[in-house]
Parts: structure tokens; C-alpha cells; sequence
């Protein structure tokens, strides 16, 4: 049997290039799936790195930090946040 | 060609008529599944349609707490995981880490919770306040001072609150089952 490409679909795929965790570790849900407020991946739901290594959504690390309770702290290991360039 | 806003559209319009799951939600779903219930615990769900408000059930099967049936109501904002779950202890028990009132004196509920914690710390940590009572950060002082000076005298009187006695003048709740 031969066959003859007629036609041609390129899918793109993208990864986040994020080390070992694959979940953020607020709302759990996959880096390259968008946080539980956000309905589209990609650009709308960015990541965001501190200097501790810890990456989270952003939109996940913004509540937090606006959360009395979270002192300006990374949620993963309560040193002060800041984030990486 | 996919109609990105058409699609966008569709959404929206599908979404008013679903009532929203909140981000709380969805995430006290996965604390739920990902959940490992030790025998000792039980958790019901006085409105099956409502995951942020549930009941839990401690029956410890070792330490100065064993025999008894603790309960404790949760409550879960729809600020979670950013805020703390609220749990309060429904009886009135003897205990150097939970007041008279019921509020529990727990690090990973006050200072010390981040959102990265779920509800399965908030188990361990409770499972471990009845093994563990701590006499350094109390909530109910004549407890602690109990415990910290006279760990016989302080088991005794446990005992006795768990029969539904009092302790130097303040009766307890039975909680034996
Ligand atoms: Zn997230
Ligand atoms: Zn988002
Ligand atoms: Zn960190």
C-alpha cells in the first residue's frame, strides 16, 4: 500500500521549561495547563520563578502574596519572596 | 481556521448557565482525592454538594486520648488554599492545645500554613495533637501546666473528662464511644 500525503497539519507544542516540579504547587494543577481561575493556557497564565527556585502561576503567587497571612513569603519555604530575573 | 472568538463566546454563554466551581473547589477536590484517610479518621459530608463544609471524627488508638470519639466541623473559604482551613473541636474537651471553646492551637492552621499545604497536613497535624499533646504552646493553661508537671495527674484527668466528669470544676463532654 503507498501512500500519498494529500495534506499537511503541523501541531505546535509547547512546554513550560520548568525542572522537576510538573505541578504548581498552590492550585496543583500541571505548569502547562493555566491555574484553576484561568480558562487557556500559554501567555494568559504566565509562571513565575523566586529566587528560591520555587516557580508557581503567577496568578497563584499574586493571591497568595495578597493574602495577609502569606507576609510576602514564598509558599513554598516562607523566605522572603523575590522574585528572579 | 478555528474561530478563536466564537469559541470564547460559546464559553461564556455556557458558563452562566453552570453554576462556577471556584478555584477553592477545585482544589479541595484534589486535597480530597489525593487524600490517604487512616483508620483512626472519618470524614462526613453533611451537604454532599458542598466539599468546603464537612465533618471529621478523630478516635485516636493510642496515647492519653485513646477511646474517645473527638469531632471537629471544617470550614474551608473560598479563599483556600491562600487562607487556612477554620476547624473547630464540637465538644467540650480536655486538652492543653484546644480551649474551652473549641479552637485548636495549631501551627500549620495559624502562622504557619502556606498554600502548598493541603488538607492531608491538616489531618496529620490534628492525628498528632491527641498522640503528642503539647504543654509549650497552650490554649487551655490548666491543661498544660497538667501536663507539664505531673503527666500521671494529667492522664488521670483526661480520663476523667473523657467520662464526662469534671476537672477542677469544669465538666467535660463524654466522648467515649
Ligand atoms: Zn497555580
Ligand atoms: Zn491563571
Ligand atoms: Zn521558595
Amino acid at each position: 500500500m503507498k501512500v500519498k500525503i494529500k495534506s499537511w497539519n503541523s501541531v505546535a507544542i509547547w512546554k513550560w521549561d520548568v525542572p522537576n516540579e510538573e505541578v504548581c504547587g498552590i492550585c496543583r494543577v500541571a505548569f502547562d495547563g493555566c491555574c484553576s481561575t484561568c480558562k487557556t493556557p500559554g501567555d494568559d497564565c504566565p509562571l513565575i520563578w523566586g529566587e528560591c527556585s520555587h516557580v508557581f502561576h503567577m496568578h497563584c503567587l499574586l493571591r497568595w502574596l495578597a493574602t495577609e497571612g502569606s507576609r510576602g513569603q514564598c509558599p513554598m519555604d516562607r523566605k522572603a519572596w523575590v522574585t528572579a530575573k | 481556521m478555528i474561530k478563536i472568538w466564537s469559541i470564547k463566546k460559546d464559553n461564556s454563554s455556557a458558563e452562566k448557565k453552570k453554576p462556577k466551581v471556584s478555584a477553592a473547589q477545585i482544589r479541595v477536590q484534589k486535597d480530597l482525592t489525593e487524600l490517604a484517610l487512616p483508620e483512626t479518621m472519618q470524614m462526613t459530608f453533611p451537604d454532599e454538594h458542598d466539599l468546603l463544609n464537612f465533618n471529621l471524627s478523630i478516635t485516636p488508638d493510642e496515647g492519653f486520648y485513646r477511646g474517645g470519639i473527638f469531632r471537629f466541623t471544617f470550614n474551608i473559604n473560598n479563599n483556600y488554599p491562600h487562607d487556612p482551613p477554620k476547624v473547630r473541636c464540637i465538644q467540650k474537651i480536655y486538652h492543653p492545645n484546644i480551649d474551652l471553646e473549641g479552637n485548636v492551637c495549631l501551627n500549620i492552621l495559624r502562622e504557619d500554613w502556606k498554600p502548598v499545604l493541603n488538607l492531608n497536613s491538616v489531618l496529620v497535624g490534628l492525628q498528632y495533637l491527641f498522640l503528642e499533646p503539647n504543654a509549650d504552646d497552650p490554649l487551655n493553661k490548666d491543661a498544660a501546666e497538667d501536663l507539664r508537671t505531673n503527666r500521671k495527674n494529667f492522664e488521670y484527668n483526661v480520663k476523667q473528662s473523657m467520662r464526662g466528669k469534671d476537672v477542677k470544676g469544669v465538666y467535660f463532654e463524654n466522648v467515649l464511644s
